[in-house]
């Protein structure tokens, strides 16, 4: 990671503080009308798909119905809930869009979330052993972890957790790494295991049984669109995330430097771990304005369509402070993504000879 | 929460279900707001009907609720939401209505003063016109008429005199069979709200004393004084109602237990909150309460409300404990709180704070 004094991660603290803060003076009609827009949008699709899917026997309305609830949930999950979670909207003080209570259309609970997300992720973010984010337990991408045999199949775990994303992301809290490492028992995870169960039902419930039972003729085509629906989300939101720190360049952290760690010290984990893409207005919205990652994790809590307004001043600190700023197009990005999750397969030394480099020390 | 409960279990069941709102029936308000917005289901919406100048700086806004609104009983008050600047302000008022007006045609009456430097006394005055619609929540309140009747004083100060209007219009039309006083204190003429009304109702409801006492008109401060409640008759014998500034209100207090007015005889109710006090950075901390746990600790210093928490014994749900994650927001109910990030003083009403970084500023009040 860049080496900064203390001096200098005061002066980076406050050089984004101050950027912080004039967002935040701002904050009002403008961020209030911006969510509603998108919630109206979100309202009519859902509906709009829901309304559809029975007249599915038609190819083409089955594609509208899918997309147009597929989408929905796109956005009901990445530039809604996700954003609400964080607190981005707590200043309206609507007790609908409160982060602490808000519910959201996935398996995943709202307070599982914010336990391993909002907590967990966004403070220890990309901390081998502690940001368990970072390859969610599944994916070795990083040399901190040792190369195992089991890694060398990582390929098709990650397209099977693209493909079941949301129950991955519900499951996640379990810590299965942990308890098959025997640190926690069973037994402690029996709570959180009853929260899933209830919200996995309510999720499955309502997309697998509810709504087909609804339109019993047509059953089986309403279930194939709500599974096809879910599935678009699942792959969307699984390699949007996956662009966000995964990335040819950024960077992971050990423990020990981040003990005891500054502001200034956080803020720049932030700026060096994490990854952006560019496109347009809409890829950007339906990333839930992911595709600003490093916005996003130096201000987790500030209105997500703030951050295509802020980019360039946080470009201009990180020029300022000879940090790099890791951007690229959404296709370049998410190329350097496959590459990693591959390159990591491979023991290290098959892997340095394929870089043309010496293999690094085993740790 | 402005928001009333649905009825049908089964159905609150099934859209919780679908919604993943705990509240389903608010699920459809962002679009429903847009088609009609007295269609909202988060609190009652109300049309403002018609604004009344009353004096200079007093307003009446006569509203019609939406017909599930649930009605209220002479003296009591509501909570009102209006969205500012895209911030939900909660604020609450009396009802200067007569509940008989809400049952004949549907319509209620909140009297309000602009009070200097007020948020949204101010915006009310401001950008309220009739067809704004603001919401509403259900009645509260425990400043009741007596019932069966009891001779009464009531003594009022300013803009005080909200909570009684409706009182003394719900006694005249129901032909309150007992002595009612009315001891009203006011700056001077131009300051008497409802002015017209109470010289009405004192001329048909007989059982009626009106006093109007201007304070300012003097030299010297016409407060109330000793003789004043003297020349009440059978002053031990009244069930006596306060509602005014703080300082009339203590004097009151004091001027009747020298009289040997019994505790038990005296309600009174809040009226306005206490004027933004300048206090210094270091003046901060005062009286927690936790409501949902019933701890109650006092606080010093810069203490934030996590701390306070925790030094008390409860373990609220807390993250990064530097105002980046919010697994510490909660609710507070009422107090003010001040940001120890950007130094940001927050109204006095109910709305989202952050534990970790708000430092109570006089007694705070948290839904934890």
């Amino acid at each position: 990671m860049k080496k900064l004094n203390e001096t200098q991660l005061q002066e980076l603290e406050q050089d984004l503080n101050a950027i912080r803060d004039e967002v935040l003076a701002d904050l009002g009609e403008r961020d209030a009308q911006y969510i509603r827009r998108i919630i109206r949008l979100h309202r009519t699709l859902e509906i709009g798909g829901r309304v559809l899917m029975p007249f599915g026997f038609i190819p083409p309305l089955f594609v509208a119905a899918t997309a147009s609830l597929g989408i929905a949930k796109i956005l009901e999950n990445m530039e809604i809930g996700h954003n609400v979670m964080h607190g981005q909207y707590d200043w309206m003080n609507d007790p609908d869009l409160h982060s602490q209570t808000y519910e959201w259309d996935t398996v995943c609970t709202g307070d599982s979330w914010r336990r391993t997300h909002n907590y967990e992720h966004h403070t220890y973010t990309n901390v081998i052993g502690k940001d368990r984010d970072y390859g969610y337990a599944v994916l070795r991408l990083s040399d901190e972890e040792q190369w195992k045999p089991r890694h060398s199949l990582q390929f098709i775990n990650y397209i099977l957790l693209s493909v079941l994303f949301q129950w991955g992301v519900g499951l996640h809290e379990l810590e299965s790494e942990k308890l098959h490492r025997r640190e926690i028992r069973w037994r402690d995870k029996l709570p959180f295991l009853k929260e899933f169960a209830r919200k996995g039902g309510r999720q499955a419930f309502k997309d697998y049984i509810f709504f087909p039972l609804l339109t019993l003729p047509v059953a089986p085509i309403v279930l194939a669109g709500n599974v096809g629906a879910n599935l678009i989300r699942n792959l969307w939101s699984s390699t949007v995330i996956f662009c966000g720190h995964f990335t040819q360049d950024a960077e992971t952290f050990s423990e020990e430097e981040c003990e005891g760690e500054s502001k200034g010290h956080w803020y720049l984990r932030q700026l060096t771990g994490s990854s952006n893409f560019t496109g347009g207005r809409w890829l950007h919205i339906l990333s839930g304005h992911l595709s600003y990652q490093i916005e996003h994790h130096v201000f987790p809590d500030l209105p997500a369509h703030r951050y295509p307004e802020i980019s360039e001043k946080v470009q201009a600190v990180c020029r300022k402070h000879g940090i790099h700023y890791n951007t690229g197009s959404f296709a370049k990005q998410y190329g350097t993504v496959l590459n990693r999750i591959f390159r990591y397969s491979l023991p290290d030394g098959i892997r340095a000879r394929l870089e043309g480099g010496e293999a690094p020390q085993a740790i | 929460m402005l928001a009333r409960e649905t009825q049908n279990k089964a159905m609150h069941w099934l859209g919780r279900q679908l919604s993943n709102h705990e509240n389903p029936t608010t699920w459809l308000d962002p679009l429903i707001a847009r088609i009609n917005p007295m269609w909202v289901q988060a609190y009652t919406p109300a049309r403002v009907e018609q604004v009344v100048q009353e004096t200079a700086d007093t307003r009446t806004f006569v509203l019609r609720p939406a017909r599930r609104w649930g009605g209220f009983r002479a003296g009591q008050h509501v909570n009102i939401c209006t969205e500012i600047d895209g911030i939900r302000r909660n604020r609450t008022f009396s009802l200067s209505s007569s509940p008989l007006l809400w049952e004949t045609q549907g319509l209620v009456t909140l009297t309000i003063k602009r009070l200097p430097g007020g948020l949204v006394t101010n915006w009310l005055h401001d950008h309220v016109e009739p067809g704004t619609v603001i919401g509403l929540g259900e009645a509260f309140g425990e400043f009741l008429i007596p019932d069966p009747a009891q001779p009464v004083l009531f003594i009022a100060g300013g803009s005080g005199i909200t909570p009684i209007l409706s009182q003394l219009e719900t006694m005249a039309a129901q032909d309150y069979r007992a002595p009612v006083t009315l001891l009203y204190f006011v700056r001077s003429d131009r300051d008497v709200i409802a002015g017209e009304k109470l010289r009405a109702l004192a001329s048909r409801y007989p059982a009626l004393t009106l006093e109007i006492i201007h304070s300012d008109d003097g030299d010297v401060p016409r407060i109330l004084n000793g003789e004043d409640l003297d020349k009440v008759p059978g002053l031990r014998g009244r069930q006596v109602y306060l509602c005014g500034p703080g300082g009339l209100m203590d004097l009151a207090g004091d001027l009747l237990h020298q009289r040997g007015v019994s505790e038990d005889r005296i309600h009174s109710t809040f009226f306005a909150p206490p004027a933004p006090a300048q206090l210094q950075d270091t003046e901060v901390g005062g009286q927690v309460t936790f409501a949902r746990s019933d701890v109650r600790v006092g606080s010093e210093g810069d203490a934030n409300l996590l701390e306070i928490a925790e030094a008390a014994g409860l373990t609220p749900q807390y993250g990064c404990r530097m105002g980046i994650c919010h697994q510490c927001s909660c609710r507070k109910t009422s107090g003010t709180v001040i940001n120890r990030l950007t130094g940001e003083v927050s109204g006095p009403g109910e709305e989202n704070v952050q534990l970790c970084i708000s430092v109570p500023r006089g007694p705070v009040s948290i839904d934890v």
